[in-house]
């Protein structure tokens, strides 16, 4: 018990709380578009990316401060999943779900080889740590401190998305576009809100990542990491507000006990996404008929 | 109320509207029967804006409508109740009526789901369910309904959403005896309060019933338009269900 208090007041404890913080950030800003509206989006890690570019690139070039950063980061990726939105929202099912599957590698591409803005693969070191109210955010607990809030804020706004009439609209309109919009649902417009919405979060997350990370390459924005995210929603049952909550804390927790294993890191890693791959895969095969339910038309 | 001219329908090479030409009267109850293959559900979908018209024009209330969007004429009082139960079932019946509510121009839905407004929403769908005998089951999700339930339900939904025409297709269908009589109350209902109503039916006996009206539709044509006693004893009526009685062809 001492050494389970000893783990979470530590360094290593304070750093799991602030990946579990991202990650909450991440995965229930994912699940309105592919829990709540069912759109099978795989854009997500490149509105992440462009949010942690955009936190990245403001602050060491130009000493942007911290609230124009986190601004800049979510209005560009609001922007970005409106453009997005307007060519992949015409497409359904699957063909959205390829479709942004390659502006996510267009998005990839531009990281790596865009390499007057971006620094391709080198990345771009030396991010500062956010400079608010005088507090020193260099020490991680303050870091927490403020990171937890943001999640707080945003599971907040996003559970009152959930229960508001958009969110209703956009439950409905899974299920029933047809009987949807003849309830007077523009579907077009609220699965474009929730686009927006989902991919405007994710810039928050991609700028938290920066400030936290004081360092940032392509490598942290592909497909792997997409997949990740997904798994969290899947696990924590799709549209499900609590299980998505649930599913963040157990699976970026669950593969941390590998660490104290007497097992060397060239096996570890892999070990982690094996771990992940059989829980996604065990998860898909157990609720199988919930995931991929029948679409209804008339 | 509504005007339907010269509407043609088709689906790549196969026409399924040729040409119809049907007026309907506020506060009229019509009745569109017709042999499987006529046309009938593609009518209603051509009225609600899912089947796009190759030729013709659609007004209500003397606006075209029929360049509009789906969402736009269901917002200008066109209510659809559709042949395989348009309940959404993973949601409660509450929420079912909510969204109906919900898009009503008088209507201003809050955000907070302890807001005034989302409350005064709340107590207005109860009263709804009240109507048809549903507010015990509020909160259950509508997929535990029966079949005549949902039926009820997605009627009352629709007038909820404040609807004067209503478009029911099949309301009887997949429901039991008993719960017929509570379904033709409720049509006997949305008549009280002045809708308009169009229904789809096989059982002519079912609609005669209530109907000012009947429309018969062969082939995407309208062979009949008249009152149900003169229609049900016309004898084209029984040559497009039974076949032309062709004994005196015979050698």
């Amino acid at each position: 018990m001492t050494n389970m208090i000893e783990i979470l007041t530590s360094d290593y404890g304070v750093h799991l709380a602030i990946l579990v913080s991202l990650y909450l950030i991440l995965a229930q800003s994912l699940n309105l578009t592919v829990g709540l509206g069912q759109l099978f989006n795989l854009a997500h890690v490149a509105s992440y990316a462009v949010g942690a570019y955009a936190t990245a690139l403001l602050s060491t070039e130009h000493s942007a401060s911290f609230t124009v950063c986190v601004a800049v980061s979510i209005s560009l990726c609001a922007a970005f999943a409106t453009l997005l939105g307007a060519i992949s929202l015409r497409l359904t099912t699957d063909y959205f779900a390829i479709g942004t599957l390659a502006f996510s590698a267009v998005v990839s591409a531009l990281l790596i080889n865009w390499k007057s803005v971006t620094h391709g693969v080198l990345g771009i070191p030396g991010i500062p740590r956010p400079e608010l109210l005088g507090i020193d955010f260099y020490d991680n607990g303050n870091f927490l401190a403020l990171i937890g809030i943001f999640a707080v804020i945003t599971q907040a706004i996003l559970y009152c998305l959930y229960n508001s009439p958009c969110g209703r609209s956009l439950r409905a309109l899974a299920e029933f576009e047809r009987a949807a919009a003849s309830l007077g649902k523009n579907t077009r417009r609220t699965r474009n809100i929730a686009f927006c919405v989902s991919s405007a979060f994710a810039g928050l997350a991609g700028s938290f990542f920066s400030y936290y990370l004081n360092y940032i390459d392509p490598s942290s924005f592909g497909l792997g990491e997409m997949v990740f995210i997904l798994t969290i929603v899947i696990v924590g049952s799709p549209g499900s507000f609590g299980g998505v909550i649930g599913a963040t804390l157990f699976l970026v927790l669950l593969p941390e006990p590998l660490r104290f294993l007497d097992i060397s890191s060239t096996y570890l890693g892999p070990m982690r996404q094996l771990l992940h791959a059989l829980i996604l895969f065990g998860v898909v095969w157990w609720k199988r008929d919930k995931l991929f339910p029948q679409r209804r038309t008339v | 109320m509504l005007e339907l001219s010269d509407i043609f329908v088709s689906f790549r090479s196969a026409h399924v509207l040729n040409g119809i030409s049907c007026s309907v009267r506020g506060g009229e109850t019509v009745g569109v029967i017709g042999p499987n293959g006529s046309g009938k559900t593609t009518l209603f979908n051509c009225i609600s804006g899912f089947a796009p018209c190759r030729k013709g024009t659609i007004t209500l209330r003397g606006e075209r409508i029929d360049h509009l969007e789906p969402y736009l004429r269901a917002q200008r009082g066109l209510g659809r109740v559709f042949q395989n139960f348009g309940i959404f079932r993973e949601m409660s019946l509450l929420e079912n009526i909510q969204l109906a509510l919900e898009s009503r121009r008088d209507t201003s839905a809050g955000f907070l789901p302890w807001s005034k407004r989302t409350r005064e929403t709340i107590e207005r769908s109860m009263t709804f369910l009240k109507d048809v005998g549903l507010d015990g089951k509020a909160r259950e999700k509508a997929s535990s309904l029966s079949g005549g339930q949902m039926r009820l339900l997605e009627i009352v939904r629709t007038l909820a959403l404040g609807s004067d025409l209503f478009l029911l297709d099949e309301p009887t269908a997949g429901v039991s005896p008993r719960m017929k009589e509570d379904i033709a109350q409720s049509i006997r209902n949305l008549q009280s309060m002045g809708k308009t109503v169009l229904i789809i039916e096989h059982d002519i006996t079912f609609i005669q019933k209530f109907c000012d009206r009947i429309v018969v539709l062969e082939e995407g044509r309208v062979v009949l338009d008249d009152t149900p006693e003169r229609v049900r004893s016309d004898e084209r009526l029984q040559e497009i269900y039974f076949g032309r009685d062709d004994r005196s062809a015979r050698p």
